[in-house]
C-alpha cells in the first residue's frame, strides 16, 4: 500500500501543479473555457484518487471545489478574483495535505477548516444566486436526445478496483436507460478467470443533459475500456414501440454496429425529416485506444546512472576504435564503426533526456509574483519568453532559489508603488519580463523589470559605509551597480520580510558560479533593471581542445579559445616579461610547463593557445595541440580542493585521464599576480 | 568500524619493508597498476588520478604519506580501491601498495595496542598491531588515514612550490 501511496503522491503533485498553472493562466484569461475544463478534470481526478488512497481531507476539499467549477463550466458562475484566490490557497493546502504528518498539525487544521468554511460559503452564495435563474434555464434545456453507448471494459478492469456496474448505475441518474449486457465473450467454465471482466454493455440513454455529462461518467475508466457514445436521435426513442422492438435483438447477444442502429433509426418514419442527411449524427468517439502513454516518470537517480553508463560506453567505444584500427581486421572495423554510430546516437538521446524546459519552474515564479504583488499592493505583469528553452535538470534545480530571490528583489525594490509610477508617467502595471534563449553553447536568462532601477550613488555611499570600497576608489557606474553582488550590501532602507537583509545577491552570485554560470546586472535609474545570467547548456559535457604537455593530456574549453600559434621554444624561454608579440599584438602568456611543474624534454616548437575572458587575452603555452575533443566532465574529488587551475577531469578514448583546465581561474590569478608584480 | 566486530577479515599488504593491513570492509577492489595521470600542483603523496570504469579515482601514495620514499612501479605493485568515510560521506580512493599478501582472520586476542613511543608512523593511523607467525602487522584505520584534516595538514607541510603558497594565501582571505 505504501508503494501505491507514493505513486498517488507523485501523480497528485503533477495534478496540483497543473491545477496551479491553469489557475494562474485563468487569472489572465478568465473567459478561457478550456482552462476551466482542465481545472475541473484535475479536481475530479484528485477527488477520486484521494478518496481511494485514504487522503480524505484532499478528497473533501476537492469535492467542494469541483462543485464550484462545475457551475463555472456550465457558465452559471463567472470567475472572480475571490474565487481564484480561494482556489489558490486551497492548492497550497492540497500540497500540505499530501504529507500525512501535516494532518496532525494544529495550525494547518485550523487553516484548513477556515478554508473549508470559506468554500462552503462560496457554494451557498452561488446556489442562492442560481435558484433565481435556475427555473428559466431548465426550461430552455428541455429538449431530450437519445444516445447509444457502447461500453466495453478491458479484461483487467477489476485490477484497478473499478466496478463497471456502478458506472451503469450512474447513467441511470442522468435519465431513462435501457441496458443490455452482452455476455457472449464469456468463456467456458474451465477457462474462466474470476479476476477478469468478460461482460460488456450496450446502453440506450434518453437524457436532457449535455453529452459531456455522459463522458464524465466514464472519466475514470478511459484508459481501461473502449467507450463509444453516439447520439442517434434528438428525440426520445425509448417511447417508440418499433424502436423498442428493434433493440430487443441485443438480448440475443448479437453484436450490432452503430451504423446499423443509425440506419434503423433513419428508416423509422417518425424520425425522417432531419436525420436522413446524417449531418447531425455527431458521432463522438470519446476515449479511443490512441490515448496511450506519451511520457514516463523516471527516478532522477536512475537517469544519473544512465548518464554515467553512457559516458563509460562512449569511452569504451573510443577504445574499441583504437584497437580496431590497430589490427585492421575488416570485420572488426565494420563492427567498431557500427558501434560508434550507435553510441553517438545513444549518447545524444540520453543527454537530451536530462534536459528539462525552463517551463517546469515558471509556475512557481508566476505564483510568487502573484502573491507578492498582492502583498505589496503593486500591479505586476509577469511575462515569460522562450520558456521552451531546455536546460540540464541539475542546473535548473540549483537555479530556482537564486531566481526566486532576484524576482523578490524586483518586486520589492524594483517596481514602484502605483502612485509613484503615475508621477513618473509610467503605466500603473509594472512589468517583469523573464526571457530565456540560446546563445551558442550557452543559455541566457534575463530578468528585466521596468521599475526604479539601481541608484549607483546610493550604492557608493552604502559601500563606503560598509567599508567595501573607500571614497578614493573610482568605479564606473557599471562597476558600482555590480557591487550588489558583494556580501553585506543591501540598499533597502527598510527591511521587509522578503528582502533587504543584506544576504542575497552575493549568495545568488555564488550559487550561479557553482554551476559555471555568470551573472551581471544592468540598470538605469527610473527606467528599470536587467539581470542577465549566462549558463552552460549542460554541466556534464564541454567542447574542448585536447592539448599535451609532456605526457599529460589537458583539455581547454573551446568556447574561450581565440587563436592558436606555433612558437619556437627559444622565444618562450628567452622572454623575461612573459609577453609575446603575436600578429602585431602584445599577448601576455602563461608557461604552463613551469606553472604545473612539469620538467622533461621540451619540444623545439611549442604552441600558444590564446584564450580570452571578459576583455583580457592571455596565451597558454603547451607542447602539442592534439585536436578537438568532446569531454565528459568528471569531478576530481574531495582530495583535490587546491587545484584551482583544474576544473575537473575527463576520460579519453584510450582510457587515460585528461585534466580540464579552468581558464577563467587561470586568467584571474594571472592578472592578480603577474601584473601586480611588474 | 562497528562492523569489524562481525567480520574479522583483513587484507594485508606491503609498503616498503613493512606489513600493513586494512579491514576488508574498506577494500572494494584490487587493480593492476595502470597509467596514472599526474595532477599539477598537488601534494607529493597525491600521485594523480586514474580511470576506474568511467569515474575518476584519486591515487594516494601511502609510502610518501608515511614518510618513506615514493613507490616505484614493479610487477607486484597494485592499486587498492578503498571506500572510506570522510565527514560522514563515503568516498572512493585508491592507494598504491608494493604487494598484496593475503586476506586473513584475526581475533581480539591477536591484537596488541600500538606503541606510543618510538613509532615511525603517526599512531593515530594505527588501530592495533596484529601478531601473526612472529610477524607484526600494522592494522590501519583507513578512515583516519584519509580524514580531511589530515590531508590538509599534509598539504601545508612545505613540500609545495611558490604557486601553492599563493593559493593558500588566497584561500585564507
Amino acid at each position: 500500500m505504501d508503494n501505491f501511496q507514493k505513486k498517488f503522491i507523485e501523480e497528485a503533485t503533477d495534478l496540483i501543479n497543473s491545477l496551479e498553472e491553469s489557475l494562474l493562466q485563468l487569472d489572465k484569461t478568465p473567459e478561457n473555457q478550456e482552462l476551466v475544463e482542465t481545472i475541473f478534470r484535475a479536481l475530479h481526478s484528485l477527488k477520486g484518487s484521494g478518496a481511494m488512497f485514504g487522503f480524505e481531507a484532499i478528497s473533501k476539499l476537492t469535492h467542494n471545489l469541483e462543485t464550484i467549477y462545475d457551475f463555472v463550466r456550465n457558465k452559471k458562475v463567472k470567475i472572480t478574483k475571490l474565487l481564484l484566490d480561494t482556489t489558490l490557497s486551497a492548492v497550497d493546502y492540497l500540497k500540505l495535505l499530501l504529507n500525512k504528518e501535516n494532518f496532525e498539525n494544529q495550525e494547518i487544521q485550523k487553516g484548513y477548516l477556515a478554508l473549508e468554511n470559506k468554500i462552503s460559503k462560496l457554494i451557498e452564495d452561488i446556489r442562492l444566486n442560481l435558484s433565481k435563474t435556475e427555473l428559466q434555464t431548465t426550461e430552455i434545456n428541455n429538449t431530450v436526445s437519445t444516445y447509444y453507448i457502447s461500453f466495453r471494459p478491458f479484461l483487467h478492469i477489476f485490477n484497478n478496483g473499478v466496478n463497471p456496474l456502478y458506472l451503469v448505475d450512474e447513467l441511470h441518474t442522468l435519465g431513462t436507460c435501457k441496458v443490455f449486457s452482452n455476455t457472449s465473450k464469456l468463456p467456458s467454465l474451465g477457462d474462466y478467470e474470476p479476476v477478469n471482466c468478460y461482460t460488456f454493455w450496450n446502453i440506450f440513454l434518453v437524457t436532457d443533459k449535455p453529452v459531456i455529462d455522459i463522458q464524465d461518467v466514464f472519466l475514470f475508466v478511459e484508459d481501461e475500456s473502449d467507450v463509444e457514445i453516439t447520439k442517434i436521435s434528438s428525440s426520445n426513442l425509448l417511447i417508440n414501440n418499433d424502436f423498442l422492438k428493434y433493440i430487443n435483438i441485443f438480448d440475443s447477444q448479437v453484436s450490432v454496429s452503430v451504423e446499423q442502429i443509425i440506419d434503423y433509426v433513419d428508416s423509422l418514419k417518425f424520425n425522417k425529416p432531419k436525420s436522413t442527411d446524417r449531418a447531425f449524427d455527431e458521432k463522438i468517439k470519446l476515449f479511443s485506444k490512441e490515448n496511450t502513454i506519451t511520457s514516463v516518470r523516471v527516478d532522477a537517480e536512475k537517469l544519473d546512472i544512465l548518464m554515467n553508463l553512457v559516458s563509460e560506453l562512449v569511452t569504451t567505444q573510443a577504445r574499441l576504435n583504437l584497437v580496431a584500427s590497430k589490427h585492421q581486421v575488416h570485420e572488426l572495423t565494420l563492427i567498431a564503426e557500427n558501434i560508434s554510430f550507435l553510441t553517438r546516437q545513444l549518447r545524444d538521446n540520453s543527454f537530451s533526456m536530462s534536459l528539462v524546459p525552463v517551463d517546469s519552474v515558471l509556475i512557481r515564479f508566476h505564483r510568487l509574483v502573484r502573491d507578492l504583488s498582492k502583498e505589496f499592493n503593486k500591479e505586476i505583469n509577469f511575462v515569460s519568453e522562450g520558456s521552451e528553452t531546455e536546460l540540464d535538470k541539475n542546473i535548473i534545480q540549483s537555479l530556482t532559489e537564486p531566481l526566486m530571490h532576484i524576482l523578490r528583489n524586483s518586486i520589492d525594490h524594483g517596481i514602484e508603488s502605483r502612485e509613484k509610477r503615475r508621477d513618473l508617467g509610467k503605466p500603473d502595471h509594472g512589468t517583469i519580463l523573464f526571457k530565456t534563449f540560446y546563445s551558442g553553447t550557452h543559455v541566457i536568462i534575463e530578468i528585466n523589470d521596468d521599475g526604479a532601477g539601481i541608484d549607483p550613488e546610493k550604492i557608493r555611499k552604502r559601500a563606503i559605509e560598509k567599508k567595501i570600497i573607500t571614497s578614493e576608489n573610482k568605479l564606473t557606474e557599471k562597476e558600482l551597480i555590480n557591487l550588489i553582488f558583494q556580501p553585506g550590501l543591501s540598499t533597502a532602507q527598510k527591511i521587509t520580510g522578503v528582502s533587504g537583509r543584506g544576504v542575497g545577491m552575493d549568495v545568488v552570485k555564488r550559487r550561479i558560479s557553482d554551476i559555471r554560470g555568470e551573472v551581471e546586472v544592468n540598470s538605469k535609474l527610473n527606467t528599470g533593471t536587467s539581470i542577465r545570467i549566462k549558463l552552460p547548456l549542460t554541466l556534464s559535457i564541454i567542447d574542448g581542445l585536447l592539448v599535451k604537455i609532456n605526457k599529460t593530456n589537458f583539455v581547454i574549453p573551446l568556447s574561450v579559445i581565440d587563436k592558436i600559434y606555433p612558437v619556437e621554444h627559444h622565444k618562450l624561454a628567452g622572454s623575461f616579461n612573459n609577453i609575446l608579440v603575436l600578429n602585431g599584438e602584445q599577448v601576455p602568456y602563461y608557461y604552463l610547463r613551469d606553472e604545473f611543474n612539469i620538467s622533461s624534454d621540451v619540444p623545439d616548437t611549442e604552441h600558444v593557445v590564446v584564450v580570452r575572458y571578459e576583455n583580457k587575452r592571455i596565451g597558454l603555452a603547451v607542447d602539442v595541440v592534439v585536436g578537438e575533443y568532446q569531454a565528459v566532465l568528471k569531478p576530481l574529488g574531495k582530495y583535490y580542493t587546491k587545484q584551482e587551475m583544474i576544473a575537473g577531469a575527463t576520460i579519453l578514448g584510450d582510457g587515460t585521464v585528461a585534466l580540464v583546465v579552468d581558464t577563467n581561474k587561470i586568467i584571474n590569478k594571472f592578472s592578480q599576480t603577474k601584473f601586480t608584480n611588474q | 568500524m562497528k562492523d569489524s566486530k562481525k567480520i574479522n577479515s583483513y587484507l594485508s599488504f606491503i609498503l616498503g619493508d613493512e606489513l600493513f593491513a586494512a579491514h576488508v570492509n574498506n577494500v572494494l577492489n584490487i587493480l593492476e597498476l595502470t597509467k596514472i595521470t599526474e595532477v599539477p600542483q598537488s601534494p607529493e603523496y597525491m600521485r594523480g588520478v586514474i580511470n576506474l570504469r568511467g569515474t575518476v579515482l584519486p591515487i594516494v601514495d601511502l609510502r610518501v604519506k608515511f614518510g618513506m620514499s615514493a613507490t616505484d612501479a614493479t610487477i607486484n605493485t597494485v592499486i587498492l580501491v578503498l571506500e572510506v568515510n570522510i565527514a560522514g560521506e563515503k568516498v572512493q580512493i585508491g592507494i598504491l601498495a608494493d604487494e598484496v599478501k593475503e586476506v586473513f582472520e584475526a581475533t581480539e586476542d591477536m591484537m596488541q595496542a600500538p606503541p606510543h613511543i618510538g613509532s615511525k608512523y603517526k599512531s593515530e593511523f594505527i588501530v592495533s598491531m596484529i601478531k601473526m607467525d612472529e610477524e607484526f602487522i600494522m592494522l590501519l584505520d583507513m578512515n583516519m588515514v584519509f580524514s580531511i584534516d589530515e590531508v590538509k595538514q599534509m598539504a601545508g607541510s612545505g613540500t609545495q612550490t611558490r604557486v601553492d603558497e599563493e593559493t593558500q594565501l588566497v584561500g585564507n582571505l
